[in-house]
C-alpha cells in the first residue's frame, strides 16, 4: 500500500473533507479499489411502485394488466429483497465533541457510520441510522435503496453533538423499535455506566440481532498526555470538574481506562458481540475491515 | 552549649525558604482549563492514588523548602559549641572578659570564688589564637579607666594578676557598656564572658536602660563560680552614735546593728569596738535567721581632735563584711560665760536656772560637753572673755562702758555672744551700746517691750531650719515642741520678721543674728527663764540652747561621721585661699592621691572619686591656706551593707533583666572541663546534597 493510498483513511485527511458523502465514498472506494468486485445482486420479489415505460426498459417488465386497465404502459418496480438489515446507532452526545488533535469523535463516528452505510447499500443490503444522545434524535429505518444513502447522511449531518449520554436507556428504547432481526452497529464512546450499556446490548442479542460495537475514544482519552496543573471540566456535566496533575495520575488513569475497555471487551465477547476499541487516530479502513470480517 | 554563625547576614536568605511554598500557591492559582470527556476516569484515578500522591506532593514541597533552608544556613556557616571556652576556627575573635571583683566574690564558692574566677579568665586568655584580641575589665570600675582590645597574652596575664577584690558592689552597667563599646568596631567573632558569683546585689540596681550602648547580636555568656554550701552569712549593718556629741572625757555610747542574711542563727558572734586601733569593748551576741540584733558600746575619748573608730564582727565560718569604719571629731568642753542680770537667792528663780540645766542636764562637771560659768553683771569688769567660746548675757539691765570694746574685740576674734531679753533690760542703753556702735552688734534697734498675760501669749510660728543653728528642728517632734511654746513678753525690734531665725505668729522676730568680724551675735528677744515664756520648760529648749551655743562657738563640732559607701564620690569644700592648690588623700591601702582644688562660688572645692577601698581616708591640707579650715581631716568609706548578702540572681531573672541581650549561664566546671566546637558547614552540605537528590528522585516518581 502506498502512502497516497494510506491517506484515504487518515482521520486528519478526512477531517478536511466537509462533505460526509464524499468522505464515506472516499473511504469505501479507497478501500475497495484493491478488492475483486463480485456483484452480489439480490432478487426482487416485493412490488414497490409503478412508473411509466420509457424507451430502453425491458419489455418483460411491462405490467400488462395495468395496460389493459389504463391503456398506458407501466413498468413494475420491485424492492430488492436483501439478506441484511443494518441499524447504524450513532452517539451524538456532548462527550463525542472532543478532538485532542484532528478529528472529533463525533466526526469520526459519523464518517464511520456513513462509510458503513455506503458499503452496505452498495452491496444492496438495507441500511438505516439512529442518532441519539439521552434521547433518540433521528430514526431512519433500514432500506436497501441506493439513493437512501442521502437520507442517512442527512440524518447524520443534521445535528451536531450535544446533550448528555444515556447509552443504556437508548439501546433499550431502540431495541423495542426494531421488529426484524438484523445487524446492529453501535458507534459511541460508551461514557456511561457499563452495566446499563451491556444490558442494552444484551437485549439486541436476545432479539436475535448481530451486534458490532465501535468504541470510539480520542488518543488523549486513552493516554492523558497533558502537563501541569489542569482544571478538567466535563463536556456534558457542567458541574463536574476536577483539578489534577496529569503527571501524578497518568499511570493510574491508563489503568482505569484499560480496566474499563477490557471489561467491555470481555462482556461483549461473552455475549457474542463484536467489540472494536477504536482510537480516533486509527485509519478508518481498520474499522471497516472489522465489519468486512464479520460480513465474511 | 550554643550555636553561633560566622556570617549571620546570610541568615536573611532563609526568607527564600518561603519561595517553594509561594511557587506552589502561584501554580495553584494559574490553572490551565481543559474541557474533557473522561473526567470520571480522572476522578476515579485521583481517588485511587489520593493518599500516596498527596504525601509525596507535600514531601516534595518540604524537601524543596529544606533545601533552601540548608543553603541559607550553609552560607551563614553555623558553629556548634559546648562549654564556654574559645576554640580555633571561625576567624579572629574579639573577646571581652568581665571579671566580677565585687566584695561578695570574697566569700563565694566557700572562699574560692575569686580564685576560680581568675583561673577561668586565665583559661580564656590562654585559649586565644593568633589574630585574636581580648580586653579584661573588672566589674568594679568608675567607667573612666582606659581599656582596649589587645592580642598580647602576657600583657593580659599581668593585668589579670593586678586585679584584686574591691570593697564595693559591681558596677555592671559601666562594665557592660565598656564591653560593647570595645566590640563596636572590630569585625569577626565577638564574644563577651562575664565571670561572676551571680550576686544579687550587683544586679539589683541594674537595668538595660542604664547601658549607654549594647548590641543584642552579641550574647552575654555568664560563667558562674562554684556555689556556696549554705554558709553563715552576716554583717554589721550600721553603727550610730547614741550619746549627745563627741567630747573629751565624756561618756561616748555607740549602738551597732548586726544583720544575719542566712537561714541559720549566728550564735555567739563577737562584736568588737576599737578606737584608733585599740580594742575598747567587745560583746557576744546571737543573731536570728534573716534578722538583726543590736549591740551597745560605751567608751571615752581623752584627747580632742580626729579619731577613727571600727566595729567588727567575728565568727568562725562567717561570710560577709566584718567591719565598719567611722570617723570621730572629739571636742574639748565648751567654756561658756553666763552673766546673770537678775540674780536671786533661790536657785530655781534665778534667771539662768533653765539655761544652765540645758547646757549641763546632769549637773555634773564631767557629764556634759558644755562647761558654763555663771557670774553676776558686776563681775564683767574683772572677767576676761578670752577663755570662753561663748558669752551669754541674761536680762542684763545695762551694758557697762568698759564692756563694749571687750565684746567688740572678742567678737572680731571669732567669739560668740548670745543676748537674752528680760524685764530689766534698758532698751535705750542697748540701742546706744549695741546698735549705734561701730561695728553694730545688733541688726536693729529695740523699740518697745510687749508684755501681756501668760494666757494670751504669742505662738512661735516660723523657724528658718536652713540656718545651721536651727537644723535640729527638722525633726518634727522638736518642731512641734517649739511651736507649742507661748511667749507673752519680749523686746520688740524693728528687724523684719522674715530675716529672723525664729518668728512669732504676729510676725515679730524672736531670734535675730548679727555677724561681727569672725564672730556672731544672736539676740533672743524674750527671757532665758520662765518670766516671759514657757519655752524653758519645753523639750525643744535643750536642743535649741545647745544648737545656738554650738553655732556661736564656731559650727558643728564633736560629732561622729559614719562615712560614705565605697564607690561613691567624696566632696570637699575649703576656704577660698586653697584654690589652685591640691589636697593630698591617703587611701586605706596607703596609696597617696592628689586632688586639685578648684574655685566653686566663694569656696575651693574638689571631688574625689577613687573611694574604692573600705577603711579610713586621711587628708593632708596644702601649705599656704588658712589654718582653721573647719574640715575634718579624715573620713571613712564602708562597703555597701548588702554586698555581704550572698543571695544569687537566677538565670531566668538575669535573662529578664538583660532583655533583649541574650544571656546564657554556664557553670565554671563546664569551662574547665573544656568543650567542643564543630563547624556545621560540612554536615549541612551533606544534608543539602541528600535533600536535592531525594527531591530529584521523588519529582521523577511523581
Amino acid at each position: 500500500m502506498t502512502n497516497d493510498e494510506k491517506n484515504y483513511f487518515d482521520p486528519k485527511v478526512l477531517a478536511g473533507i466537509s462533505n460526509l458523502y464524499l468522505r464515506a465514498r472516499w473511504v469505501v472506494e479507497g478501500m475497495m479499489s484493491g478488492v475483486h468486485r463480485s456483484r452480489s445482486k439480490g432478487f426482487s420479489v416485493e412490488f414497490e411502485e409503478h412508473r411509466e415505460y420509457s424507451p430502453g426498459d425491458e419489455i418483460r417488465r411491462i405490467d400488462w394488466k395495468a395496460l389493459g386497465k389504463t391503456d398506458r404502459y407501466f413498468i413494475k418496480e420491485y424492492e430488492d429483497e436483501t439478506n441484511l438489515r443494518a441499524y447504524l446507532l450513532v452517539d451524538t452526545s456532548g462527550s463525542m465533541d472532543y478532538a485532542s488533535d484532528g478529528i472529533t469523535k463525533f466526526d469520526y463516528g459519523c464518517t464511520l457510520a456513513a462509510s458503513l452505510a455506503y458499503l452496505i447499500l452498495r452491496q444492496q443490503d438495507a441500511a438505516g441510522v439512529v442518532t441519539f444522545s439521552d434521547h433518540v434524535e433521528a430514526f431512519i429505518p433500514p432500506k436497501a435503496k441506493r439513493d437512501y444513502l442521502l437520507q442517512i447522511l442527512h440524518a447524520l449531518e443534521n445535528r451536531g453533538p450535544a446533550g448528555e449520554t444515556n447509552v443504556g436507556k437508548i439501546l433499550e428504547e431502540i431495541a423495542g423499535q426494531i421488529k426484524r432481526r438484523g445487524l446492529v452497529v453501535l458507534v459511541s464512546d460508551l461514557l456511561d455506566e457499563p452495566e446499563k450499556i451491556l444490558k442494552g446490548l444484551r437485549l439486541f442479542r436476545f432479539k436475535g440481532n448481530d451486534v458490532i460495537v465501535f468504541h470510539l475514544l480520542d488518543p488523549a482519552e486513552l493516554s492523558l498526555p497533558f502537563d501541569g496543573n489542569i482544571l478538567f471540566e466535563d463536556l456534558e456535566e457542567l458541574n463536574l470538574r476536577v483539578v489534577a496533575d496529569p503527571r501524578a495520575i497518568r499511570k493510574t488513569y491508563r489503568e482505569v481506562v484499560e480496566e474499563f475497555t477490557s471489561r467491555m471487551r470481555q462482556e461483549c465477547h461473552d455475549n457474542i458481540i463484536d467489540y472494536q476499541l477504536i482510537s480516533t487516530s486509527t485509519p478508518l479502513d481498520q474499522a471497516l475491515a472489522s465489519y468486512l470480517s464479520w460480513r465474511g | 552549649m550554643s550555636v553561633f554563625f560566622l556570617h549571620p547576614l546570610y541568615l536573611l536568605g532563609l526568607v527564600a525558604a518561603s519561595l517553594p511554598i509561594l511557587i506552589h500557591l502561584l501554580n495553584r492559582r494559574k490553572l490551565k482549563r481543559i474541557r474533557f470527556p473522561a473526567v470520571r476516569f480522572i476522578l476515579l484515578s485521583q481517588k485511587r492514588i489520593s493518599r500516596s500522591y498527596r504525601l509525596r506532593h507535600w514531601l516534595l514541597l518540604a524537601l524543596r523548602t529544606l533545601a533552601v533552608v540548608f543553603l541559607g544556613l550553609l552560607l551563614a556557616n553555623p558553629i556548634f559549641q559546648t562549654g564556654a571556652g574559645l576554640f580555633a576556627g571561625g576567624g579572629p575573635v574579639s573577646l571581652v572578659i568581665l571579671l566580677d571583683n565585687s566584695l561578695s566574690m570574697t566569700w563565694s564558692a566557700d572562699g574560692n570564688g575569686f580564685k576560680q574566677a581568675k583561673e577561668a579568665a586565665r583559661f580564656l586568655i590562654a585559649s586565644l589564637n593568633d589574630g585574636d584580641r581580648a580586653a579584661l575589665i573588672p566589674t568594679n570600675l568608675t567607667g573612666k579607666e582606659p581599656f582596649r582590645l589587645k592580642g598580647e597574652k602576657e600583657v593580659l596575664f599581668k593585668e589579670l594578676e593586678r586585679i584584686e577584690i574591691a570593697d564595693g558592689t559591681a558596677n555592671l552597667s559601666a562594665a557592660l557598656t565598656k564591653a560593647y563599646e570595645l566590640l563596636n568596631e572590630p569585625a569577626g567573632q565577638k564574644e563577651i564572658r562575664l565571670i561572676t558569683d551571680m550576686g544579687l546585689t550587683g544586679w539589683d540596681q541594674f537595668s538595660t536602660s542604664s547601658l549607654k550602648q549594647y548590641d543584642p547580636s552579641i550574647p552575654l555568656k555568664t560563667i558562674r563560680t562554684g556555689k556556696q554550701q549554705q554558709p553563715l552569712n552576716g554583717t554589721i549593718k550600721e553603727v550610730r552614735l547614741a550619746s549627745q556629741g563627741v567630747g573629751v572625757n565624756l561618756p561616748l555610747r555607740f549602738e551597732a546593728t548586726v544583720a544575719n542574711f542566712g537561714v541559720s542563727e549566728i550564735k555567739d558572734a563577737l562584736v568588737q569596738l576599737s578606737i584608733d586601733g585599740q580594742n575598747k569593748e567587745q560583746k557576744l551576741t546571737s543573731i536570728p535567721p534573716r534578722g538583726e540584733a543590736a549591740v551597745s558600746f560605751q567608751t571615752q575619748l581623752t584627747q580632742a581632735g580626729p579619731h577613727v573608730g571600727r566595729v567588727s564582727l567575728k565568727k568562725d565560718g562567717l561570710a560577709g563584711n566584718n567591719a565598719v569604719h567611722f570617723g570621730l571629731d572629739a571636742q574639748d568642753k565648751l567654756r561658756i560665760l553666763v552673766v546673770d542680770g537678775d540674780p536671786q537667792t533661790s536657785l530655781v528663780q534665778s534667771e539662768t536656772f533653765f539655761l544652765i540645766r540645758a547646757l549641763n542636764p546632769a549637773g555634773e562637771q564631767d557629764s556634759s560637753l558644755y562647761l558654763p560659768t555663771v557670774i553676776i553683771a558686776d563681775g564683767l569688769n574683772t572677767t576676761s572673755l578670752e577663755p570662753y567660746q561663748v558669752v551669754i548675757l541674761c536680762n542684763l539691765s545695762s551694758l557697762p562702758d568698759s564692756l563694749l570694746p571687750k565684746l567688740q574685740n572678742y567678737l572680731r576674734q571669732g567669739g560668740g555672744l548670745l543676748i537674752f531679753g528680760g524685764d530689766r533690760v534698758q532698751m535705750e542703753n542697748y540701742n546706744i551700746k549695741l546698735v549705734q556702735s561701730s561695728p553694730p552688734l545688733l541688726p536693729a534697734p529695740l523699740r518697745e517691750k510687749k508684755i501681756g498675760p501668760e494666757a494670751g501669749g504669742e505662738k512661735i510660728d516660723r523657724l528658718d531650719i536652713t540656718h545651721p543653728a536651727m537644723q535640729s528642728f527638722s525633726d518634727p517632734i522638736l518642731l512641734d515642741s517649739i511651736k507649742s511654746a507661748r511667749v507673752w513678753g519680749y523686746s520688740r525690734t524693728t528687724a523684719p520678721g522674715k530675716s529672723a531665725l525664729i518668728s512669732l505668729a504676729n510676725g515679730d522676730p524672736l531670734l535675730i543674728e548679727q555677724k561681727v568680724g569672725a564672730g556672731r551675735v544672736i539676740f533672743f528677744s524674750t527671757s532665758a527663764d520662765r518670766d516671759w515664756s514657757d519655752l524653758p520648760v519645753k523639750t525643744a529648749y535643750l536642743p535649741l540652747i545647745q544648737s545656738l551655743t554650738n553655732y556661736l562657738a564656731g559650727g558643728k563640732r564633736g560629732a561622729m561621721d559614719p562615712g560614705i559607701t565605697v564607690g561613691n564620690p567624696k566632696e570637699f569644700s575649703l576656704p577660698p585661699s586653697y584654690v589652685g592648690k591640691s589636697l593630698k588623700i591617703i587611701k586605706p591601702n596607703k596609696q597617696e592621691v592628689e586632688v586639685p582644688l578648684a574655685p566653686d562660688k566663694d569656696r575651693a572645692s574638689a571631688t574625689f572619686q577613687e573611694n574604692d577601698r573600705a577603711g579610713i581616708y586621711r587628708l593632708s591640707l596644702p601649705v599656704g591656706g588658712e589654718k582653721e579650715s573647719g574640715m575634718p581631716l579624715l573620713y571613712a568609706a564602708n562597703s555597701p551593707f548588702l554586698e555581704s548578702r550572698l543571695d544569687e540572681i537566677s538565670e531566668s531573672e538575669l535573662q529578664a533583666k538583660l532583655k533583649p541581650i541574650p544571656v546564657e549561664v554556664i557553670s565554671i566546671d563546664a569551662l574547665q572541663q573544656g568543650g567542643k566546637r564543630m563547624d556545621l558547614a560540612l554536615p549541612l552540605l551533606g544534608l543539602l546534597i541528600v535533600t536535592l537528590l531525594t527531591e530529584g528522585w521523588l519529582a521523577q516518581r511523581i
